[in-house]
């Protein structure tokens, strides 16, 4: 935005203004501007002549109030910090529930499941090569294996994150450890992670394991049946961090998330569901990049831009339906492999943008992450990174400490306008399942990931140890990568899922499987109702998810490469 | 090399044996010397001669986002139905800046990756003005003298490569898809002249009757086009395959050209290309006095184009 | 024998993922820098397995293969190498590109992988050294052919 020649009003602003222009062009003879990586255009300094205080009332409010720019809750962080989520995961359900106390001895106060690859494809695991068992996260196939991961926790008191991709089958597991352990669905709390089958479908497509028309149904039930039984529980989490991981840029992955989010809105409303019931539990999860400034702003644009969308296209009255609530990861992609230790520096920044972007969740990376699989200690000190910007730095102090910055809202404007035109090129190719469908999507996140690669080619982006300050990797005491599972632990769990279905009532997991067919097939049942079901009579999570793709078809990614 | 002259002969008819007898690496590798004319090339071809013409060549073509390669996918499986060996040349676009290509044409044909009875080749464009590379000429031969009854030709975009893809198809399968306007409009231009078969894919969306009609009417205006028939098809479901195999196999029957014949076909269209690129070349490039008198000409409106290339070739 | 039109033609490069990770970022700008540099890249979706990428490889006749494994999936690539092998494949050059720690690298090297190209690794570096294996892979087959 070009607004040298607004004339203001202040005494001695212009000749000031110029006088410092003239300075500063003399020092470093006028050289261009940078870009962000939304490409916006950033200048040297910001005035009241790019942003006027006089707006303040449009453009901010106060906090928990529209437009909701300065935050969700009248109290923000002073009311309640955010919560810590440490994703975690790893071997066999015994290591996931070790791993899980420790950090809860070290402070997290929610937690996260993260199955092996194994489970996110829909498998058990005698259907893949050992090799790749527990690998990169906890194997978890049966109801037998998810009591054993919260072996000593208590389920209702603690607020569960499950990475758990359509059609949620480690929820069911869940909800049939609580009922057997006789505690009540209204107690449990937490969010199904990973229920955005579209940014799976884009981006992440690992978790993609049933066909669209199968993974919007089962999406549906899921909220439908969350919203009646277990009303703690947050069904929906539109996933911005897999567009901006796969290369969207930060005003492109939250056009996108808000574009998804609108679709499925649309498929509620058009299953006569109520805006005002189901939005108050549509949760966002987002990536925060190094890119600090870009980042507050694109939270603060974001939480401004869904208020409007869903007053103005849903008619939302409930004020908690104007919340947008988020939960943020620290970027993997802006990590090194060389100089590792330098990641601390990486992940506390990116932290903190979080921060001031007035996130309600948080996980930070572990600095080795680009490495393996996070290692325990690195893990611990993702976790004290928090508590330092917490406690030691009392970044929770103020709310919105940013908020009238002449630079931080301009650029807050200008992301919000980036993100208005995302959303209407996705209005005008009919929508966010269209235009995931034809690959729109799939060809701007490419574009925007290869034209970041040729930015950091070229050294326009600058990373330390990658195209800048190279020195022999002295980090070598940070390389210490985790162990995987020992073949005979592997071997003990795959034991334990051949028990486990040699033992249980096959009749009755046959007729619960034949069951959730049939729901599939028809148009009325509540398909996660009978998921639900079929994991109480014992059917694993693959044997419910083959039953799925034979009814819906395999989910297969449109390729756009 | 060695010194023997019967060496790398015997070698090079072991090769057309073995790839004869099924081996897939022997095809592969066929196709690899014919594609980039190696010196044994000329062997190969002389060994491949007896069995060539014997497969049926068909071309399917249509702009981006018509969905050739799930329909050929679909298509694939009917002819496997019917045990027919396939082989599919899989045409992609080449940069035009770096003369590079990435291939992704067979992603929706994977699930045939397996099988024996289907043979996929990528092939990129290669800069050629037409879009097909003439190494798809070679490629075809190779895949006809292994013995593969159908060969599938399936190029990408819309406009001049389709209408290459013509002249070495024996029968030439033309798709569109509701939502592609503009491209129908392009189709009109040349494509549909062509077309021995038209497909509107993608029929089970809302539009689709609306393209079918537009497809019929253009038909309409194209002499002789009464006898081409619009068939609807739904590659995702394999609705309409059956019955467009049966179109494509009807055809073939009528049509049914002997295999020196096919072939000539074929080899006509590779003397076309070299006397295209030659005399675009010589124009372009080397110019001269006859040239330049012919562009004032045709500048001050004393000669049409078309004019002024006949007296240029002496036709 | 080495035939003069052989040099002059682009490498050919399949890349592609085994396993179970999805994320194809990665594999989709390396597939675009090798195109940039001029070379022919026959590009797969994730999830393929062993004996489809041999089968992949030996239709188009690659020279190189890239695996990209952003997980553990590079775990599987020493099964790749001696199913290649199997197939009369050995002059089929393999790289591996992603998050491989140290350790594993080592075993991949041992295996028969030529290159492992780690986060951060340069456009220049990858197209080079892709190009120097293709042009190799070309040598090995052409020596096979003639003895």
């Amino acid at each position: 935005m070009k607004n040298e020649a607004v004339q203001l009003p202040l005494p001695g602003f212009d000749t000031a203004r110029a006088e410092w222009r003239s300075d500063y062009n003399e020092q470093l003879g006028d050289p261009p501007n940078p870009r962000n990586r939304s490409g916006i255009e950033v200048k040297p300094l910001y005035t009241l002549a790019d942003w006027d205080p006089a707006n303040y009332m449009d453009d901010l409010g106060f906090p928990g109030q529209l437009p909701m720019t300065r935050g969700i809750y009248a109290t923000m962080h002073r009311g309640r910090s955010w919560s810590q989520r440490q994703l975690i995961g790893l071997g066999t359900p015994e290591d996931y529930n070790e791993r899980l106390k420790n950090l809860i001895a070290h402070g997290s106060n929610a937690g996260s499941l993260i199955p092996c690859n194994s489970v996110y494809r829909g498998y058990d695991g005698d259907e893949v090569d050992p090799l790749l068992l527990g690998t990169c996260g906890a194997v978890v196939n049966t109801v037998e294996d998810m009591g054993i991961c919260y072996r000593d926790i208590p389920i209702g008191d603690f607020s569960t994150a499950l990475n758990d991709p359509s059609p949620f089958t480690l929820l069911a597991l869940l909800l049939c450890v609580a009922k057997r352990r006789g505690i009540p669905w209204n107690k449990i709390t937490g969010t199904s992670n990973q229920s955005d089958y579209i940014s799976h479908f884009v981006c992440n497509h690992m978790f993609f394991r049933l066909a669209l028309p199968g993974a919007r149904r089962v999406l549906l039930d899921h909220i439908v049946f969350a919203q009646k039984h277990v009303p703690g529980w947050n069904p929906l989490s539109v996933v911005g961090q897999h567009m901006q991981q796969g290369g969207a840029t930060p005003g492109e992955a939250m056009g996108l998330t808000l574009s998804t989010a609108i679709q499925y809105a649309n498929d509620c409303v058009a299953r006569g569901l109520d805006p005002d019931q189901f939005l108050p539990r549509f949760t966002f999860f987002f990536d925060i990049s190094i890119s600090f400034f870009e980042e507050i702003a694109k939270f603060r644009a974001g939480r401004r831009v869904w208020q409007r969308l869903v007053r103005e296209r849903f008619g939302a009255q409930n004020p908690k339906a104007w919340r947008f609530k988020f939960h943020a990861q620290t970027s993997g992609v802006d990590l090194t492999r060389e100089q590792p230790l330098n990641n601390i520096s990486r992940v506390t920044v990116q932290a903190m943008a979080g921060i001031f972007g007035g996130l309600q969740s948080l996980h930070t990376d572990a600095y080795d992450e680009v490495l393996s699989v996070p290692t325990e200690k690195a893990a611990r000190i993702a976790v004290a990174t928090q508590e330092i910007l917490k406690e030691e730095a009392h970044l929770t102090n103020v709310i919105d400490p940013l908020g009238g910055s002449y630079y931080v809202e301009t650029l807050t404007n200008e992301m919000e306008a980036k993100i208005l035109e995302v959303i209407e090129r996705i209005d005008q190719a009919g929508g966010m399942f269209a235009a995931v469908e034809t690959g729109l999507v799939q060809s701007m996140v490419g574009d925007s990931a290869l034209a970041f690669q040729e930015r950091v080619e070229s050294g326009e982006e600058t990373i330390v140890g990658v195209n800048k300050n190279l020195v022999a990797d002295d980090d070598q005491m940070a390389r210490e990568p985790l162990k995987p599972p020992s073949g005979e632990v592997i071997e003990a769990q795959l034991m334990r899922l051949k028990r486990f279905k040699a033992e249980r009532n096959q009749e009755a997991v046959t007729r619960a499987l034949d069951d959730l067919a049939r729901a599939g097939e028809s148009v009325d049942e509540n398909v996660f109702g009978k998921i639900v079901e079929a994991a109480d009579a014992n059917a694993t999570h693959g044997e419910i998810c083959h039953r799925l793709r034979e009814v819906y078809g395999f989910g297969e990614p449109l390729i756009v490469p | 090399m060695t010194g023997s002259i019967s060496g790398p002969a015997v070698q090079e008819q072991s090769l057309v044996k073995r790839m004869r007898a099924g081996e897939l690496g022997a095809l592969a590798r066929v196709i690899t010397e014919l594609e980039r004319l190696s010196k044994s090339a000329p062997q190969l071809l002389e060994d491949m001669a007896p069995f060539l013409g014997q497969a049926i060549v068909v071309g399917f073509t249509g702009p981006p986002g018509a969905g050739k390669s799930t329909l050929v996918n679909a298509y694939i499986g009917r002819l496997r139905a019917e045990n027919k060996t396939v082989g599919v040349i899989a045409v992609d676009p080449s940069s035009p800046i770096s003369g590079g290509a990435i291939l992704g044409d067979r992603i929706r044909m994977s699930e045939h990756t397996g099988d024996d009875g289907v043979f996929i080749r990528s092939l990129a464009s290669r800069g050629h003005v037409g879009g097909l590379s003439p190494a798809a000429v070679r490629i075809i031969d190779a895949m006809d003298a292994s013995g593969r009854d159908v060969i599938i030709v399936e190029t990408v975009g819309a406009g001049q490569s389709n209408i290459d893809v013509a002249e070495i198809a024996d029968i030439r399968v033309v798709l569109s898809a509701p939502g592609l306007g503009d491209d129908i409009q392009a189709m009109k231009a040349g494509i549909l002249e062509i077309a021995d078969l038209l497909v509107v894919n993608k029929a089970d969306l809302p539009d689709a009757e609306r393209t079918y009609r537009q497809l019929q009417f253009a038909l309409s205006l194209r002499r002789g086009g009464g006898d081409t028939s619009v068939v609807k098809t739904v590659a995702t479901t394999g609705g309409g395959v059956d019955e467009l195999a049966a179109k494509i196999a009807e055809i073939a029957t009528a049509a049914s050209r002997s295999p020196a014949e096919r072939r000539r076909r074929r080899a006509r269209q590779l003397l076309a290309w070299a006397v295209t690129d030659l005399i675009d070349q010589r124009i372009r490039k080397e110019g001269g006095p006859e040239v330049d008198r012919l562009c004032d000409e045709i500048l001050t409106a004393e000669l049409s184009p078309i004019d002024a290339a006949r007296r240029l070739l002496g036709t | 024998m080495t035939s003069n039109s052989d040099e002059t033609f682009p490498p050919r490069v399949l890349v592609t993922k085994i396993g179970l990770d999805g994320h194809d970022r990665g594999s989709r700008i390396v597939a675009a820098f090798l195109r940039d540099a001029g070379m022919e890249v026959i590009y797969t979706s994730p999830w393929q397995e062993i004996d489809r990428v041999v089968r992949l490889a030996l239709e188009e006749d690659v020279d190189v293969i890239g695996v990209s494994s952003l997980a553990t999936d590079h775990l599987l690539v020493p099964k790749l190498m001696v199913a290649l092998e199997d197939a009369g494949l050995g002059h089929v050059k393999v790289v591996v590109g992603g998050i491989v720690p140290d350790d594993d690298e080592a075993d991949l090297v041992d295996a028969g992988v030529s290159k492992v190209f780690h986060p951060g690794s340069a456009r220049d570096d990858i197209v080079g050294e892709v190009a120097a294996l293709a042009a190799k892979a070309r040598r090995e087959r052409e020596q096979e052919n003639a003895s």
